[in-house]
């Protein structure tokens, strides 16, 4: 890079101000000395300079004292010993002090200089230290990688005053590398000026990248103060991998066991159907018995009952599965609620003759972004639940209406029994269901697989006690948005093309 | 008169078992094959009169049979799915096939989606000009609507809706497929057109729009015009 190259002139340049400055001090001491009238003594003209060289020395460091140093020497000789404006010194006396001049400087130099580089070098310490504390602090609370690499990159920014730096975190290389960048997420094009590896025992966790304006090679302190960070970066990154590992090791642990429950109760439930068909099968098939045809009938609608179950049963747990991966996305489309609680209703109309329903969901309600096959297995499951809870021929309430064109309100009530304020939440978790397991069919899914469904949507659900009131004793209700990413829909006019 | 010929592609021998016994009592010709190419080659071979295709088959994707097949035959083609996902029976559907049943189905469905499939592959050459569905008498030809022996008035676009899907009678359409055909391609995704028609079309037309028999809905499918209410219901 252009950069780089030109690095070596820049450093020569950055000295070039404090050269100046020294010569030309010592130049104005000079002439304004000669300038007084009577002149002053030659060892007072020496004193002077001496001075200014010790000031110049101690202020901006060796290289100034020394050119100041020998500006002087140069112009003493010049001005102020015999004969004037030539270099030419005839007085063993004033050559004495000449010399002794250039010696006190030449030994006074290093030492001034070398006490205001250690005074410099010890404010930069002190605040790198600050710094260093103040990421460490920072690190202590950060858990995720990509906040670990933002915090490193702000304070190694901040401490170094450097032009920019660079965190790459990537402890799996099978992993997409987190990459953080200060100021703004931005990398300088080019090599950088500085790798710093971040290392633990376990190896190598990513790398620091730094581009600095001096370009000089980092002292050794700094050096430190940069593996110093490195290292505290690195033990935070190994404590987030940790604490990531342990809660993954309890979720894991978790649904381990949601999987031994679901399995004994999905087992259950697959053999209760299962074992009917298999009895009304065997029963006709066998030539013991002679059958009647209302007998026969019986047995048939008996198989087709439990076939449907099994298959309602099984589509919920495909649903389930895809909760569970995450892979429920609806595909919502403007649809008409009313044609979508009809299909659910046709489907259902063998298992449903037990209970009378009633509707009120028109077909004029606005139209609602949903997915049609899944807010059908939202109806679906919210009527499957009321047919097993409330006893055979009561009555089932399907209502919905719009609320401030913003939300549409469903409600499916019936007259089954309440369920305790306490259960009124988890009745939608997994697997909990408030009676005995072997009263009820139904893997104890359903509900949870709405609240699935209906989150996915952007809405809510949620169960309630009715008051007595109420001809209903228990309602589901759920809200759907009636906007599609913000947007209504809009209105069309009333089909005349 | 020799019997119609139905061909049944599925990799699930206890299927091909089952509908050949089923179709066969019923006076169909049943041939069957287990695997994708298997079924190109006896399609090619027999020229049915009919295709049963699963779409989930072990050496290729259903769609894609569908597609080969609909290279060079018209022949028509009853999807089979055991996936739940409408977006896969809307793919077949959009590639050619003719209707879909999801597993498990009743036979008394199949057979009804057989009959409307093979009535509108015998009409192929020309459609009926009319079309009856309850009280509701569609004249093609002449562009009239009756209900009960009544005129219905109908706005230009609800008239050509209906008449799309009369023309198609008892054969479910994807959403894709009406918006094409009656709003044209560059509104085919444009289903909120649809909802706000059928829903006019339904309040001119049925006799309890809120539970339509006529104008009925395939949740993330599309709409079927039934003509015999009831018929393909129930799946």
């Amino acid at each position: 890079m252009a950069r780089s190259s030109l690095s070596p002139i820049t450093r020569h340049l950055r000295r070039l101000p404090g050269l100046l400055a020294a010569f030309a001090l010592a130049a104005a001491l000079s002439i304004v000395l000669d300038a007084i009238q009577p002149a002053p003594s030659l060892p007072v003209v020496v004193m002077m300079h001496l001075f200014l060289v010790g000031a110049l020395a101690s202020a901006l460091g060796w290289v100034a004292g020394l050119t100041a140093a020998l500006a002087s020497a140069v112009l003493i000789n010049l001005l102020f010993i015999p004969p004037r404006l030539a270099f030419a010194v005839t007085r063993t006396e004033d050559a004495a002090l000449l010399i002794l001049f250039l010696s006190v400087s030449l030994v006074s130099i290093p030492l001034l200089g070398r006490a205001q580089s250690s005074l410099r070098d010890a404010r930069a310490r002190q605040r790198e230290l600050t710094h260093l504390y103040e990421l460490i602090t920072a690190l202590a609370g950060q858990r995720r990688e990509s906040a670990i690499a933002r915090t490193l990159a702000s304070h190694l920014r901040e401490a170094l005053q450097a032009q920019s730096v660079e965190v790459v975190i990537q402890p799996d290389p099978k992993r997409e590398a987190v990459i953080a960048c200060a100021p703004d997420n931005a990398a300088p094009d080019g090599q950088p000026d500085d790798v710093v590896p971040l290392m633990t025992p376990r190896g190598l966790l990513g790398e620091i990248h730094l581009w600095r304006d001096t370009g000089a090679p980092l002292s050794d302190s700094t050096g430190q103060l940069i593996r110093a960070a490195a290292g505290q970066a690195a033990l935070a990154v190994e404590r987030a991998a940790l604490a990531e590992a342990q809660t993954r090791a309890q979720v894991l642990e978790e649904s381990d066991r949601m999987k031994t429950v679901l399995l004994s109760s999905v087992s259950h439930e697959l053999r209760t159907p299962l074992a009917t068909i298999k009895a009304a099968v065997s029963s006709l098939r066998s030539g013991a018995v002679s059958w009647d045809a209302a007998a026969r009938q019986e047995l048939l609608a008996a198989i087709e009952e439990e076939t449907d179950q099994l298959n309602y049963l099984v589509g919920n747990l495909l649903e389930m599965s895809r909760i569970e991966a995450g892979a429920l996305k609806p595909q919502r489309q403007w649809c008409v609620l009313a044609d979508i609680l009809n299909q659910t209703l046709r489907r259902l109309q063998r298992a449903s003759a037990s209970h009378a329903f009633e509707i009120d969901v028109s077909e004029d309600l606005p139209l609602v972004p949903v997915d049609e096959a899944q807010i059908g297995q939202v109806f679906a499951n919210l009527i499957s639940n009321s047919l097993k809870y409330a006893p055979p021929g009561t009555a089932i309430a399907i209502r919905a209406q719009a609320k401030a064109d913003q939300w549409l309100t469903v409600s499916v009530a019936n007259q089954g029994p309440q369920v305790p304020a306490q259960d009124l939440q988890r009745i939608f978790d997994k697997f909990h269901r408030v009676t005995a397991a072997d009263q009820i069919t139904g893997a104890g899914l359903g509900l949870s697989i709405c609240k699935g469904i209906i989150e996915a949507h952007g809405g809510r659900i949620w169960a309630e006690n009715l008051p007595a009131s109420s001809p209903y004793t228990f309602a589901f209700h759920f809200t759907l948005p009636l906007t599609l990413n913000g947007l209504r829909h809009p209105q069309l006019p009333q089909a005349t093309d | 008169m020799t019997p119609i010929h139905i061909l049944v592609i599925d990799d699930e021998p206890q299927i091909r078992r089952a509908l050949r016994t089923i179709l066969t009592e019923k006076q169909f010709r049943v041939s069957t094959a287990a695997n994708g190419e298997e079924g190109l080659a006896l399609a090619a071979a027999e020229k049915p009169d009919l295709v049963i295709l699963d779409m989930g088959l072990p050496d290729m994707d259903g769609l894609h049979v569908c597609a080969r097949l609909r290279e060079w035959s018209a022949v028509p083609i009853i999807v089979l799915s055991v996936r739940d996902s409408e977006r896969d029976k809307v793919a077949a559907l959009d590639r050619g096939a003719d209707d879909y049943l999801t597993k498990p189905f009743g036979i008394e469905e199949l057979l009804a989606r057989i009959r409307v499939a093979l009535r509108h592959s015998a009409q192929a050459g020309g459609k009926e000009a009319i079309v009856k569905a309850g009280d509701i008498v569609i004249d093609l030809a002449r562009h009239q609507v009756t209900r009960a022996g009544v005129e219905v008035k109908l706005t230009a676009t609800e008239y050509k809706l209906l008449a799309y899907l009369a023309a198609n009678a008892d054969r479910v359409l994807t959403h894709r497929a009406i918006l094409t055909s009656v709003w044209g391609p560059a509104e085919a995704d444009q289903v909120e057109y649809l909802r706000v028609y059928i829903r006019q079309l339904r309040k001119k037309l049925e006799p309890d729009p809120g539970e339509p028999q006529f104008l009925v809905s395939e949740p993330g499918v599309g709409y079927r015009f039934l003509t015999q209410p009831g018929a393909l219901a129930g799946h």
